[in-house]
């Protein structure tokens, strides 16, 4: 799986890029450059790198959100538009669905792909920063963001504005890679991560370092536990995630009181 | 509920079973058509033993969407055992099985009902996709086989059952016929009513012995 979206704060002006130390206000743009790379084929990319799994991650999400006919449904480093497509039946035509991305070659791409599929009708396109959410305060009524918070340079500063536009009683769903539970397995899945992971990046998207980048970023993103106080201390309330593939991935899920 | 298993192979298994299910209505439109109608009814099955469940929504084009996970009030809850599912699931007559089973049915039963009055009505036009993937010509000839193959095959396991049933029924003697047991029973009955009636004879009899032995004495 990739991800996509914005980069990590450390209350100092350094912040991680995978395994690296660089300044906080050059990862948006290095970021960006793993995902101008990989936006192409970042769809054909993700089958093959989950085989497929990261469309049950996704359908399992879309039934944590709960999401009614007519509400306003906010996708951060939302992409190509696979959970905007989704979301955008389940609103239906009364409903309205924000996908929203920092970086413009995704949401091309996403932007593309829906008009294809003739889903545009009730899906808006919104090129922004998840930590400066351009929406008015309780707007929203489910935010998603799959993949992407790993990638945001503050993550508090990102959670308290999804908090800000969400509606009292709405809720932010963080889909994002974790940590294994088994010991057995967090070996395998490092082996496949920084050996197997970057060669396919190679081959299929003729780009091994974008994809080390995917595999380090996912090891220094805070695990479950760790993202569920974050939520909490944002403001969040009733604050639970699910692990699945037996912890490789967790959605979190929090409530606007 | 599903807590004890990992959403993503639920999410599997489902999306793999909402597949086969819309595959399968897809081919039988006029099911599809009447599913339309029951938009946005939601069932819940709870199974026990193994504890799993799965909510199945009816959506407005007529197909089903399974769900591991869903927060809102299902029309009708059906609940009970594997066993008890797999019964009704191969049962010959659903609502007799279902009426003696072992299933809770919590809700209003009446979604049940005419879901299970359109898969019983449900009939799957094999020829379409078989046209789409073979030609009319061949496409059409390999349907009636099939038909015919269902047919025989349908046609086949109730010659079987039935012939089964006259085997051990007359050839063998193994088993009574129905009529022959049920005239057993009311002789068996009516045996023990008269077993009864000649009890309280005797009882009385034994009673008035005794009071004339007293009188005599």
């Amino acid at each position: 799986m990739t991800d996509h979206g914005q980069s990590e704060d450390t209350g100092t002006d350094t912040t991680d890029f995978g395994f690296k130390r660089v300044k906080s206000e050059e990862k948006a743009s290095l970021v960006r450059g793993v995902f101008d790379s990989v936006a192409a084929r970042y769809d054909l990319m993700n089958d093959l790198m989950s085989a497929g799994v990261h469309r049950l991650w996704k359908r399992f999400t879309i039934e944590l959100s709960a999401v009614r006919p007519g509400q306003t449904v906010l996708d951060i480093a939302g992409g190509t538009g696979d959970l905007a497509e989704r979301f955008s039946r389940l609103v239906g035509p009364q409903g309205q669905v924000i996908l929203a991305d920092i970086n413009a070659a995704m949401l091309e791409v996403g932007r593309d792909r829906l008009i294809d599929r003739g889903a545009l009708s009730n899906i808006d396109v919104v090129q922004c920063d998840a930590q400066y959410l351009p929406f008015p305060d309780n707007s929203i009524d489910c935010i998603t963001i799959a993949f992407g918070l790993r990638n945001v340079t503050d993550k508090a500063l990102a959670m308290r504005a999804m908090l800000r536009v969400l509606r009292p009683g709405g809720r932010l769903l963080v889909l994002e890679f974790s940590k294994p539970t088994s010991r057995l397995l967090a070996k395998a899945y490092d082996a496949y991560s920084f050996k197997l992971l970057p060669f396919m990046g190679r081959i299929v998207a003729n780009d091994a370092e974008s994809y080390r980048y995917l595999a380090e970023s996912i090891r220094k993103h805070p695990d479950q536990d760790t993202l569920l106080e974050m939520l909490e201390d944002s403001g969040f309330v009733d604050c639970q995630y699910h692990n699945m593939t037996g912890g490789i991935v967790a959605v979190h899920r929090g409530i606007k009181a | 509920m599903n807590n004890q298993h990992d959403p993503a192979i639920l999410s599997g298994a489902f999306a793999g079973l909402e597949a086969a299910v819309n595959r399968a209505l897809m081919l039988a439109p006029a099911s599809a058509k009447d599913l339309a109608e029951m938009a946005g009814t939601m069932i819940a099955i709870e199974c026990t033993a193994p504890k799993l469940e799965v909510f199945i929504t009816i959506e407005p084009s007529g197909l089903l969407h399974f769900a591991g996970y869903n927060e809102n009030q299902p029309a009708t809850r059906m609940r009970g055992a594997l066993k008890h599912f797999i019964e009704l699931a191969t049962a010959e007559d659903p609502a007799a099985t279902l009426i003696n089973s072992d299933l809770e049915i919590l809700g209003n039963s009446a979604p049940l009902i005419a879901l299970q009055q359109i898969i019983t009505r449900m009939d799957v036009d094999w020829e379409a996709p078989l046209v789409d993937v073979l030609g009319d010509v061949a496409g059409h000839q390999m349907a009636q086989l099939l038909r015919g193959v269902f047919g025989w095959g349908g046609q086949a396991a109730k010659s079987l059952r039935r012939q089964l049933s006259e085997f051990i029924l007359e050839e063998g003697r193994l088993s009574p016929p129905a009529a022959e047991l049920e005239h057993f029973y009311s002789e068996v009955q009516a045996l023990g009513l008269r077993v009864d009636r000649l009890q309280s004879r005797l009882q009385r009899l034994s009673k008035r012995i005794s009071q004339h032995m007293q009188v005599q004495k």
